[in-house]
């Protein structure tokens, strides 16, 4: 099953590098973000700081859902899902599949973001790197998760992209908040008790949608 | 469980999509070596038919058996059915060798590459064996769509209007494709608007019609030729 499973996020990665279709726009959305947050608000340092995380994470769960919604529009080409769905292979492992590509989207655009917001807010990331690295896996774990789902969900539907962020962003709000204030905390060096409740919360909310995503997904995308 | 002989089998099969009726408590048996011919008008049922044999579409009412064993039960099943749709489930941006390696890597094939190469040339597509599917002709994506549901060499062969955007050459192509999967005791059913293909392929000629079958004379399928203008006036 592991060989399968990689093999369908290499014939994505590869249909991506060719086509570029959703990663170009993913990343413009994530870097005009972080522009507007620099340009456009008259804020002190302190305060900027306090907003970065935030703005960070909402920056990252918009762009990831346009290069999430891109995937499976893609995959409903020529009819590709079907071909896809007649595999012998399990539900649950294209759910993984799918999940591993559009986590790689959203780490990629977290590698350019975060630097750039980090810059423009003028916050150090040299003093706490690791916590930073484990915010940014667990949150993009967890909106890649419940993206994923709700992706092959509004694939399907002739409003598939307005379906898709109206149905996440609520169920992806606890993800984004807890994301938010974990960066926040360790941005500001701030690795107390505190920070590791959010980063617990990050990692249980990771494992539902996870768990939740390859188990529902047999029932999603049935006709 | 359904007789193991027969590759499949369909029992009292109903799909509806809410009020609409589309298949009504039909059965169906293909048995190895033999060639289904579905006809019917535009919207008659067969895509769905078709994609209820496939596993795609859960019926709402009956089943269909897969060597007896009820259909898509379990994901390696699936390897008992090849599926060539109206659509060519091609990846757009991918060469036909490289859509023709994932699928064989997906069924588990021990040597994709050498199964994917064996296929193309067979179909005569080695000069376009590397360019992307989606700047092929019609004709010739729909020949490497057929070869994608083949590429695992599938006891049960379902194929939605395979000649529709074919060439001569191509039609030629696929009969002798057809032929060989019919004389090699594969079960095959294939959607078809064109009577002379369904009258050359097939055992029998099935008509879909208000949700039955219909079995039609295989003589009497060929339409009778239209008259002549002169006449008519």
């Amino acid at each position: 099953m592991l060989a399968r499973l990689w093999w369908i996020v290499h014939k994505d990665l590869t249909c991506e590098w060719r086509t570029r279709r959703a990663w170009p726009a993913m990343l413009l959305l994530g870097l005009v973000v972080a522009m507007v947050f620099s340009l456009g608000t008259d804020l002190p340092a302190d305060q900027k700081r306090q907003v970065l995380g935030s703005l960070l994470w909402l920056a990252i769960f918009f762009a990831g859902m346009i290069a999430m919604d891109r995937s499976f529009a893609a995959e409903r080409e020529e009819g590709c899902w079907d071909g896809l769905v007649l595999y012998p292979v399990s539900p649950a492992a294209i759910y993984l599949a799918k999940l591993a590509a559009n986590a790689l989207a959203l780490a990629a655009l977290e590698a350019v973001i975060i630097p750039v917001f980090a810059v423009l807010a003028g916050v150090s990331l040299a003093g706490s790197p690791w916590a930073l690295v484990l915010v940014a896996v667990l949150g993009n774990l967890g909106i890649a998760a419940l993206g994923t789902l709700v992706s092959a969900l509004g694939a399907g539907l002739r409003h598939g992209a307005a379906t898709l962020t109206v149905l996440a962003l609520p169920l992806a709000t606890p993800v984004v908040i807890a994301a938010a204030e974990a960066t926040r905390l360790a941005s500001e060096g701030s690795l107390d008790a505190s920070w590791a409740r959010w980063v617990q919360l990050l990692a249980a909310f990771a494992v539902i949608f996870v768990t939740a995503g390859a188990v529902l997904f047999e029932y999603v995308i049935e006709e | 469980m359904g007789d193991r002989t027969i590759p499949l089998q369909a029992r009292r099969l109903t799909k509806t999509f809410g009020n609409r009726t589309v298949l009504c408590g039909l059965d169906l048996a293909v048995a190895e070596g033999q060639s289904i011919a579905l006809t019917g008008s535009n919207g008659a049922g067969k895509t769905t038919l078709l994609r209820c044999l496939a596993g795609l579409v859960r019926p709402t009412d009956g089943q269909v058996l897969w060597l007896g064993q009820p259909a898509a039960a379990k994901p390696s099943t699936r390897r008992l059915v090849g599926m060539a749709a109206h659509e060519t489930l091609l990846y757009p941006s991918l060469s036909p060798r490289e859509n023709l390696v994932f699928a064989a890597r997906m069924h588990g094939m021990p040597r994709p590459a050498e199964r994917a190469e064996e296929l193309i040339a067979g179909a005569g597509l080695l000069v376009h064996a590397d360019r992307p599917c989606g700047r092929l002709s019609r004709g010739m994506r729909q020949k490497v769509a057929v070869l994608r549901a083949l590429v695992h060499d599938p006891p049960i062969v379902l194929l939605d209007e395979p000649f529709s955007g074919v060439d001569a050459e191509g039609t030629a192509w696929l009969m002798r494709v057809l032929e060989d999967l019919r004389a090699r005791g594969r079960a095959i059913c294939f959607a078809t608007h064109d009577y002379q293909a369904a009258a050359a392929l097939a055992d029998r000629v099935l008509h879909l019609r208000a949700g039955k079958l219909e079995e039609i004379d295989l003589a009497g399928a060929l339409p009778a030729p239209a008259p002549a203008r002169a006449q008519a006036a």
